[in-house]
């Protein structure tokens, strides 16, 4: 059964904004328990087939199948419960309030008792564990109590990943997981991520334009150009790709 | 790691020393003006019943205010709207007491029924329409009202520009003849809506509304159908301003048109702004600040209080822009740095904006 192989698949998947075809009919499948890199140079669309896959957009044609299931155009809240979780590439958290109370929140959308309008919000034991394991992993612990906004990038950044691995999805959707981060911090969080998806039968999807980063922890990378895939493998087989290569380089390059 | 959890009674320190200040106020000013307790407790003392009649009036506005700051300051939501909930809990009081003979229970069940269903018809659209779309959808809902309310065709039921009068009030909340009572009613509902409303803002609902005011993309995100936690926060919202509108209903002998129109929204708005958005105990200091300013400027200046009224909020905004509670919250500031930020505006006001 191929719901059993791939745990992601898009069928014929296009998005278009006006005479824009940001994702043009693409078949993408995402095996179960890998990291999957989707990269490609500026504007090849791949946050919008990001969107697409976590149902911030509705695609203009085509489906997506998650285990076997078609998700197409659920609605956003309901992505996180199916086990979908995504980052976002610009930092995306609740400014004002504390680090701890970003990743309780998330967390807590997991819980029953949300409705639960006279009680403390601290009485729901398993969140605030939950919240305080993660911070823990993701190594914010000690700013638990200080506001998101007074973060450093790189903090926020791992707070981003925090907030993703609070409600303990099966696919995490990273957009960009080290985007503007220092690149002595790079490494660290790169270990993260991999240590999150060996020992959770985690399915990592991330867009990436740190190649270093891509090449070394990669399972499959898929690339993208124009809206279109370009090309599929191991990161070996990408390395040696001619296409790949010209749309990278541009067609000046060529011999 | 935990924070350490504090009894209710600290927790809710102020607010319960706010009580028992309250609570003897009238009795102490009793003393001042000569009435024993026992008299004030009779409904005696005439100074010490003005200023109980004050302070109901401010009351009524603190509850008014604290329901707007729920949804304005805690969910997010800025409603121009927000006084046809008041306005017609109030009515509904007035009308249903004229003109019909239910018991008072009766009406006030048939109030919470009716503040509930305004919210829902608020919510109707809050799907569609977000931030200042969704003020001015609500606007036209509350000035439909205001028209209803003012027509001359039904004058026979509301009073039209006039307003309603002449409603029998049940006796146990009349307030002419019980003040006292009356006093310790509206002081009460005040207290005990602040404690719960604080304790909505710390449970689990609470914390997704402020998520929904810090970013609703990422609430929804995070797998929260955003939708329901605002229709709830409008609920429990109309809910405490119908209560405010009837309480309005009972205490004044009657009810006048000006409190369904957008004036009376900003008015809410601006004792928020006044208290500090997003506190709650801002609330009912802003109607404090609010009903005395408007109450002396009006005796000592007489018409012209508008004029320095206005400037008085001006000046607020400018330079207390958290409010007095945000303010002090974030006392990091310091007033030299708050007066010098202050004046940086006032001047930017004033200057010719930079050329690109």
């Amino acid at each position: 059964m191929m719901a059993n192989e791939f745990l992601f698949e898009t069928v014929n998947l296009s998005k278009h904004f006006g005479a824009l075809a940001a994702v043009d009919d693409v078949n993408l499948q995402i095996r179960r328990n890998t990291l999957h890199a989707i990269i490609g140079p500026n504007g090849a669309g791949k946050t919008t087939l990001f969107n697409l896959l976590s149902g911030n957009l509705k695609p203009t044609s085509g489906k997506v199948f998650y285990n076997g299931n078609d998700i197409t155009g659920q609605p956003i809240h309901r992505m996180i419960h199916i086990g979908i979780g995504r980052s976002f590439q610009i930092t995306n958290v609740f400014p004002n309030l504390t680090v701890f109370e970003n990743i309780r929140l998330a967390s807590q959308a997991m819980e029953k008792g949300n409705f639960r309008f006279l009680t403390d919000a601290s009485r729901l034991k398993k969140c605030e564990e939950r919240a305080w394991a993660v911070a823990e992993k993701v190594g914010l612990k000690e700013k638990a109590f200080s506001p998101a906004r007074m973060l450093p990038h790189g903090d926020q950044r791992k707070l981003e990943l925090g907030m993703i691995l609070a409600p303990d999805p099966s696919v995490l959707l990273l957009d960009e997981p080290t985007a503007g981060m220092a690149a002595e911090q790079v490494p660290e969080l790169i270990k993260l991520i991999r240590e999150v998806q060996a020992d959770g039968n985690k399915t990592v999807v991330l867009v990436e334009h740190n190649m270093n980063v891509v090449m070394s922890i990669s399972d499959t990378i898929t690339v993208m150009n124009l809206g279109k895939k370009l090309a599929e493998g191991s990161p070996e087989q990408i390395t040696s790709n001619k296409e790949v290569q010209t749309a990278y380089l541009g067609g000046l390059y060529e011999l | 790691m935990n924070k350490p959890r504090v009894s209710f009674f600290r927790e809710y320190r102020t607010i319960l020393i706010f009580f028992l200040v309250m609570l003897v106020l009238p009795f102490i000013i009793g003393l001042f003006e000569g009435s024993t307790p026992e008299l004030v407790w009779n409904n005696q003392g005439t100074y010490s019943k003005f200023i109980q009649g004050l302070l109901i009036e401010i009351f009524i506005l603190a509850l008014f205010a604290m329901s707007y700051d729920l949804l304005f300051g805690i969910t997010g939501l800025l409603s121009f709207g927000h006084a046809m909930f008041f306005a017609s809990a109030a009515y509904a009081t007035g009308m249903l007491l004229k003109f019909t003979s239910f018991p008072f229970w009766v009406v006030l069940v048939l109030i919470f029924v009716l503040s509930v269903a305004q919210a829902l018809l608020f919510s109707l659209v809050l799907p569609r329409v977000k931030g200042i779309t969704f003020a001015l959808v609500t606007l036209g809902m509350a000035s439909v009202f205001h028209i209803v309310v003012t027509s001359t065709d039904l004058s026979k039921y509301t009073g039209s520009d006039v307003g309603l009068q002449g409603y029998p009030v049940p006796a146990f909340f009349n307030a002419s003849a019980e003040k006292l009572r009356f006093y310790l009613i509206a002081l009460f509902i005040l207290v005990v809506t602040y404690i719960l409303y604080k304790s909505f803002v710390k449970s689990p609902t609470g914390r997704v509304c402020v998520a929904i005011r810090e970013n609703e993309g990422r609430a929804m995100m995070l797998g929260f159908n955003t939708a329901n936690f605002k229709i709830l926060a409008m609920i429990i919202s109309s809910f405490t301003a119908a209560v405010a509108g009837t309480l309005h209903a009972l205490y004044q002998p009657a009810i006048i048109p000006s409190i369904a129109d957008l004036g009376f929204t900003v008015t809410g708005l601006l004792i928020v702004l006044i208290g500090g958005v997003g506190t709650l105990s801002g609330a009912i200091i802003g109607a404090f600040v609010y009903k005395l300013l408007d109450f002396g400027l009006r005796r000592f200046i007489g018409e012209g209080a508008s004029f320095f009224l206005g400037a008085v909020y001006v000046v607020f905004v400018l330079f207390i822009p958290y409010g007095i509670v945000g303010t002090w919250m974030v006392r990091r500031l310091g007033w030299n740095q708050a007066c010098k930020q202050g004046w940086q505006r006032l001047l930017r006001v004033f200057k010719s904006p930079p050329k690109d």
